[in-house]
């Protein structure tokens, strides 16, 4: 077993942390206080010049071809300096690998380029509804065969870089009598598409630099030719594409715990009380000791789900225990980081309030906690039965 | 037009070094490597001339180690150099300059370079003489520390900075070599595209052996950290006597007063 990355995978996680350090880090915290999105737009700009937006999509599409665990690679190192930038990153990519895993060459053609090119500042990835959360079966947003289109009409919530997103993967059902789930369909929708609202923008607890908004369908008339893959088959690609994404959030919450712990550690060796550095202290010792071997663990989870995914093997209950596992390590990294810091770490003068802000949804976002916990043990119990 | 960029990976400067068993050189365990800042420039300056100059250019990235420099050289690569050479040496930090200069010079000598580009300095070692004694062994031109780099059919005019911010002016007839400075440019990161493609460029790994004719000059002696400054003088007692000590000593030990 070898467990080193390559030469080329090195380089990757060189060039996202040199940039991250050099370009996210000093604006993450003003971009957390602003509504000025502007500089989260450039820096996405120049992230898709240097192809961070098609890690794992082909060349032909203007991807980089740089693998999954080089997406993983990135999107750690991009979190550890701003986790709204990371987000972002991980959603995109996402869905210029569904085009790719699912779309016809045409709608290949049409849109991965302009997702990694930048053209397109993001891409939109529209699942969730208000009665369709953990449960996306129970979806109501609907598509009606219109002989030359398709009409959509709905509501999805939660959707992440929603106003300025140049393509959205939307689902909607198609067969109202067939079985639940098997009556859903994909499609791609066009930012700015006549009857596509975007509604109100939530004001979230952290990430505040992504856009998160309803996304409206208001008799929205698409194209025969928007329909992507199967007709009554796409939730079967929800399924399957969430798991690609879910090795992304991993990958954010394991990074934007390394931020934290790392602050913190640095700190610990500075700050003085009774007459010594507080690193001197078993208790703040044992944080340390227990935050970096929970990290580390993350790490090799995450680099496992990659790597299978890589490999062409089945991956998705390693995906869903990479990333519940380093959400929730991540979230734990946070709280120690804060503790570590006293009151200084409840303030916005350190970053680890951030930090803890911005994990905290990681637990939450591209299926929570407790589903990924139903997938794993799913696919356990199915051996047994 | 052929173009040569030496480069050297050198550990991150936020390494905690430690002496080796020798007690020469640091101990080059669990270190993170990176390209030496400064042969970044002078790879960046070699990139773009590659690419103003455009096809019948080629660009040579050479590099001296163990196999854990070839991630420099694949940066180098990415970056847009063509080919590389990479001169397999795991002894390499035991060379002095002039053997590092004339392992690259043996390389060269034959190659017929128009112009080869070096940082300034590595930020390990920092003996900033392997450029110049390059330059020399082959009988070339050479200019050093510069912050700006101009090109024309056969003639360099590079911009070189002195102490206090004097700018100097160089004019050079190529076959020569230059050694560069921050401030000349700023090094593109690599994309990823670049990154994977650079993996199909063509890396010629060559013995040391074959290019050492030279024995050292100079051996480092020792490697040790600074000796442990005291902790300094404590004053104590009451204010008005402390002012006058403090007085005492900075009109006995310092400049500060007289």
């Amino acid at each position: 077993m070898f467990l080193d990355l390559t030469e080329e995978q090195k380089l990757i996680q060189d060039t996202a942390r040199d940039f991250a350090k050099a370009e996210l880090e000093p604006v993450a915290a003003a971009l957390d206080q602003s509504d000025d999105r502007s500089p989260l737009l450039a820096n996405l700009k120049k992230l898709s010049e240097l192809g961070f937006m098609g890690l794992n999509v082909r060349g032909e599409y203007g991807g980089s071809e740089a693998g999954v665990i080089s997406f993983s690679l990135a999107i750690t190192e991009i979190a550890r300096a701003c986790a709204s930038t990371a987000v972002t990153l991980s959603v995109s990519n996402m869905v210029a690998e569904v085009i790719q895993a699912v779309g016809s060459e045409e709608q290949r053609k049409a849109y991965i380029p302009k997702i990694c090119s930048g053209e397109y500042p993001a891409g939109g990835f529209a699942l969730t509804e208000t009665c369709a959360g953990s449960d996306p079966a129970g979806m109501c947003t609907q598509a009606v065969d219109d002989g030359d289109c398709w009409v959509l009409n709905g509501t999805k919530i939660f959707i992440t870089s929603a106003p300025y997103a140049g393509v959205f993967v939307v689902w909607a059902v198609t067969d109202k009598t067939a079985p639940k789930g098997k009556g859903i369909s994909c499609f791609l929708v066009e930012g700015g598409t006549p009857g596509l609202v975007i509604g109100k923008e939530e004001k979230k607890m952290g990430q505040h630099a992504s856009a998160t908004n309803e996304v409206i369908f208001d008799s929205c008339r698409i194209p025969k030719s928007a329909l992507m893959g199967k007709l009554n088959d796409g939730f079967r690609i929800a399924a399957g594409e969430l798991a690609g994404g879910r090795i992304g959030i991993g990958s954010l919450g394991l990074g934007v715990g390394l931020a934290a712990i790392d602050y913190a550690t640095r700190y610990v060796t500075e700050r003085v009380q009774f007459g010594q550095k507080i690193s001197n202290f078993q208790a703040i010792q044992w944080m340390i000791a227990d935050t970096y071997t929970e990290l580390e663990a993350a790490r090799l989870l995450l680099m496992s789900a990659a790597y299978r995914k890589e490999a062409g093997k089945t991956f998705a209950k390693e995906a869903s225990m990479a990333k519940m596992y380093a959400t929730e390590a991540g979230n734990q990294a946070c709280y120690k980081a804060i503790q570590m810091l006293g009151g200084y770490g409840y303030t916005r003068d350190f970053p680890v309030e951030r930090y803890a802000r911005d994990a905290r949804i990681t637990a939450i976002y591209e299926g929570t906690n407790e589903i990924q916990r139903m997938i794993i043990s799913r696919e356990i119990l199915r051996n047994l039965s | 037009m052929k173009l040569l960029v030496c480069i050297k990976q050198v550990p991150d400067l936020e390494s905690r070094f430690k002496p080796n068993a020798e007690g020469v050189w640091y101990n080059e365990t669990d270190l993170a490597w990176r390209m030496n800042e400064y042969d970044e420039y002078a790879v960046e300056q070699a990139v773009q001339l590659r690419e103003k100059l455009g096809e019948g250019t080629e660009l040579t990235v050479l590099s001296i180690g163990s196999d854990r420099v070839v991630e420099a050289i694949k940066k180098a690569l990415a970056m847009g150099a063509d080919n590389a050479a990479h001169i397999q040496d795991p002894a390499a930090a035991s060379k002095d300059p002039w053997q590092i200069a004339s392992i690259i010079a043996t390389y060269a000598k034959d190659k017929a370079f128009d112009i080869i580009f070096t940082g300034m300095q590595s930020q390990d070692r920092g003996s900033a003489q392997v450029g110049v004694t390059v330059a020399e062994q082959l009988g070339i031109a050479c200019t050093t520390t510069i912050v700006g780099f101009e090109y024309d059919s056969g003639n360099i005019r590079a911009k070189r900075e002195l102490e206090g911010g004097i700018k100097g002016i160089v004019k050079m007839k190529t076959p020569a070599l230059v050694t560069c400075q921050m401030g000349l440019n700023v090094p593109r990161y690599p994309t990823l595209p670049n990154i994977m493609k650079a993996k199909k460029k063509e890396i010629a790994v060559i013995p040391v052996a074959d290019l050492l004719k030279e024995e050292a000059l100079a051996t480092t002696a020792s490697f040790h950290p600074p000796a442990k400054k005291g902790g300094g003088i404590v004053l104590e007692g009451d204010v008005g006597v402390l002012v006058d000590q403090l007085i005492a000593i900075l009109k006995d030990k310092t400049a500060v007063l007289r």
